[in-house]
């Protein structure tokens, strides 16, 4: 069907407010945050209810259009790049909180409704939403559970797939389904609701999210430590978790991510150190300073280590977190162009893959500045380059193959908590195997029977 | 008139998205275009040739400019200067709209400001420490001569001289940058020493342009004076008082810690939610986009409503103007006041 086929007939079936076709609005949303991937839609249409998104659905799934539904576009795997034109769905009219329950610690929310402002309202309720994906500000929790976002808490707390019970979602027949609901346990039926979360918009758009809270926590007390470098910082994460203690963060940035992160927040952080450990936990105020004090001393007992310090108060300690969900575009301080990765690993061999990071720097000439969720194992290598630099283009595309790679040798993942999208596309088969891969492309066969759902991702 | 962006400022954009919550005409649309990396997407379409310039002519006019996401952006995307040179590109010619042409035929002339300091009692020309002098912004001369009179009166060292013309932000927001950017080193040249300002909005372009250390502006300059002040009685009780925010003193120079200093000392000081926001009048936008502007400024006359304030203190005559027309739109009771004036009223000066 023609472009301009296309937007009369949507304008017909939605009216005038829910579709725009102009070059300026088509340009907009022709990426989201990921580096080199761009493409135009033809259209974009901005649904306010349930009963639009089943429309806009049928009628993609009937003309055969290519629809990506698209919340802030702040994900990191170009998942909502429209590279096969067609059209875009903006969720970010529906963004109401239809309910906060107390009693049951659950909300439900429609999927525009941001990470930051939904965790601002149950705050209230001395609740609180528990992932927090650097983006927290801007992501919606439609994208969220698109992509399973992970966070800061990921350690102690899980992700997001570990907080959504229920949903209504849209197949790519325009059907509406609900899966889960309110409850702790139903084990009613496939688990739909597992399945859906974290498949990046290409087996149903979210119209409705059932989330579980969890009781905001009393205290929370935070430090740093410093290190020669991310190996000997490893090395002390290890030591904690060995020793029996599960806090809520274990984040480290090596001194390149540390350097840019101080220049954009001015914490006054030591800049001279080769890395720098965020250590800490939430709970009741007692157990906490048990845990923060012993994580404090294991890290200045560690090798390498080179001092500890820990923050004055509640204020300063948010400082430091929001230093540290800033590190990827403090980065982008540095050259005209920064490539993120986000590789996970065993925690036992994070050491290791952390060395090996600088070797594939190190080897082909390039500046690699690395972060990550420490307790997880989960590491993000931002290679910063000139992009108008052909040798330094040419060499990151060599050493992000090899870092690719690199976690497989460890039973490690290619993705943590970013997702497939486009980016990682090609790298899924080596990760997850031919059967498995033919597995996923029945599944969303089932799911989407027009293949018309983010086309080009998963289960492709 | 420029033709091409400044690339390596707009490679500083990752379009991570952490400005769109920061934005005002994002939070009004929802929409992508209308945020500043939206607006990035589009300015680097245009400066690939994917997109005609003139394209981006509603987008550069609908942005408040009030830079609001440069604070909270950890890449450092000076987006201020890329709207500049957005409306450089497109407000030419025709497309410049006829009121923005009209204020630059008023401070451009001679005449012109001539005319704006007619009859208006702004403070009178005298000499005296030959460092330090107060410019007088060429639309706050007429519209609040006020403001400068007590400037004069609380700070005798201050020089008064009436040979100076207009700063250039007008000029450097609207589509002349380089214009603008001429006019303030002549000011400069015209003014020797420290330039003494009681518009945010001038001394963050001026700043800009010939160096910080050349600019103070009134709150950052009293602050350093550490002159105690008397709280200022209504009724028996203290005023209750609240700020209004400039946005480019607040988030181009960041200065904002500077007038609540000062309005601790001189009454009961009440943070409206949204006083760091803009009020909408941002320059020449409350005329330009009227309708954009009331929608832009509603939820901030509601929020003064709601204190009971007694003074609002602005520190940029833009904002005086917004909140002046909107708070008697709104019959709210609280009288508008620049922050200098309120001090000279403590001091019964």
């Amino acid at each position: 069907m023609s472009a301009s086929d296309l937007v009369a007939q949507l304008t017909a079936l939605l009216g005038i407010e829910v579709v725009r076709s102009d070059a300026v609005s088509l340009q907009a949303y022709s990426r989201d945050a990921t580096p080199m991937f761009e493409g135009l839609p033809e259209v974009i249409v901005a649904p306010r209810n349930t009963a639009e998104v089943s429309k806009i659905v049928k009628f993609a799934h009937d003309t055969k259009t290519p629809i990506i539904a698209r919340g802030a576009g702040s994900n990191l795997c170009a998942a909502t790049v429209p590279l096969n034109g067609g059209i875009v769905m903006s969720m970010t009219n529906m963004n109401k909180v239809l309910e906060v329950s107390k009693s049951e610690m659950i909300a439900i929310v429609q999927p525009g409704v941001t990470n930051l402002d939904l965790d601002q309202l149950v705050e209230k309720e001395g609740l609180r939403f528990i992932p927090d994906p650097g983006s927290r500000n801007v992501s919606t929790i439609g994208g969220n559970v698109a992509t399973s976002a992970g966070g800061l808490r990921g350690l102690k707390y899980g992700t997001t797939r570990n907080y959504i019970l229920g949903l209504e979602a849209v197949l790519g027949t325009g059907e509406i389904i609900r899966t889960g609901g309110r409850l702790v346990k139903d084990v009613a039926g496939y688990d739909v609701t597992r399945l859906l979360v974290g498949s990046e918009g290409t087996l149903a758009v979210f119209t409705e999210i059932t989330v579980a809270l969890a009781p905001r926590p009393a205290s929370s007390k935070y430090g740093v430590a410093y290190f020669d470098d991310l190996a000997a910082a490893a090395g002390a994460v290890e030591k904690i978790i060995t020793a029996g203690i599960l806090p809520a963060t274990l984040e480290f940035l090596d001194n390149t991510c540390l350097t840019a992160v101080e220049d954009f927040a001015h914490l006054g952080l030591d800049t001279k150190a080769g890395a720098l450990l965020i250590f800490g936990d939430d709970g009741d105020a007692i157990s906490i300073e048990q845990t923060v004090s012993s994580m404090s001393e294991i890290a200045k007992s560690s090798a390498g280590c080179r001092g500890v310090t820990l923050a004055a108060d509640v204020a300063e300690a948010e400082e430091l977190l929001y230093a540290r969900r800033c590190s990827l575009p403090a980065l982008a301080r540095l050259s005209s162009l920064s490539i993120l990765e986000d590789i996970a690993v065993p925690r036992k061999a994070m050491a290791e893959v952390v060395n090996r990071i600088g070797d594939i720097g190190k080897k082909h000439g390039l500046r690699i500045g690395t972060f990550g969720h420490a307790g997880d194992g989960n590491l993000h290598p931002t290679i910063v380059l000139d992009k108008d630099d052909p040798r330094e283009v040419a060499a990151a595309e060599a050493a992000l193959a090899e870092i690719f790679a690199l976690p497989l040798e460890f039973g490690g993942s290619i993705t943590g908590e970013h997702g497939v999208g486009s980016a990682k596309l090609p790298y899924l088969e080596a990760k997850i195997g031919p059967a498995n891969m033919q597995l996923q492309r029945s599944i969303k066969k089932v799911f989407d029977p027009a293949c018309i759902l983010n086309p080009g991702r998963i289960g492709s | 008139m420029r033709e091409k962006f400044s690339q390596d400022k707009l490679d500083r954009c990752i379009s991570c998205g952490y400005c769109l919550p920061a934005c005002p005409t994002y939070k009004l649309t929802g929409n992508e275009e209308s945020s500043p990396r939206g607006r990035i997407t589009l300015m680097r379409a245009v400066q690939n040739d994917k997109l005609p310039a003139l394209d981006l002519l509603q987008e550069s006019s609908f942005c408040l400019g009030c830079r609001a996401c440069e604070p909270v952006c950890p890449a450092g995307v000076e987006y201020g200067v890329l709207l500049e040179e957005m409306r450089d590109i497109t407000w030419q010619g025709k497309n410049r709209p006829l009121i923005i042409r009209g204020l630059f035929f008023i401070v451009d002339t001679k005449i012109g400001m001539w005319t704006l300091g007619l009859f208006s009692p702004f403070a009178k020309q005298r000499e005296a420490n030959k460092d330090l002098h107060l410019m007088y912004g060429c639309f706050e001369r007429r519209l609040f001569p006020a403001v400068s009179r007590a400037v004069a009166k609380l700070a005798p060292e201050v020089s008064c001289s009436s040979d100076q013309g207009c700063c250039g932000a007008l000029h450097a927001h609207n589509g002349e940058l380089e214009k603008g950017k001429e006019m303030a080193k002549a000011l400069g040249g015209k003014l020797p020493g420290t330039i003494l300002t009681t518009a945010g909005g001038c001394a963050a372009h001026l700043a800009s342009v010939i160096g910080g250390e050349r600019v103070q502006e009134f709150s950052q300059w009293w602050v350093k004076r550490e002159v105690e002040l008397k709280p200022i009685e209504k009724k028996g009780r203290k005023i209750r008082v609240g700020l209004q925010d400039s946005c480019h003193l607040r988030n181009g120079m960041g200065v904002f810690a500077q007038p609540r200093e000062i309005l601790k000392q001189l009454g009961e000081y009440l943070e409206i939610p949204g006083a760091a926001d803009c009020c909408g009048a941002a320059g020449s936008y409350a005329l330009l986009q009227k309708k954009n502007s009331r929608k832009v400024v509603s939820q901030k006359i509601a929020e003064i409503k709601a204190l009971n304030l007694d003074y609002i203190a602005t520190v940029n005559p833009g904002c005086t103007r917004q909140l002046v027309t909107e708070l008697r739109r709104a019959r709210v009771k609280t009288k508008v006041i620049h922050l200098a004036e309120l001090v000279a009223i403590s001091q019964n000066k």
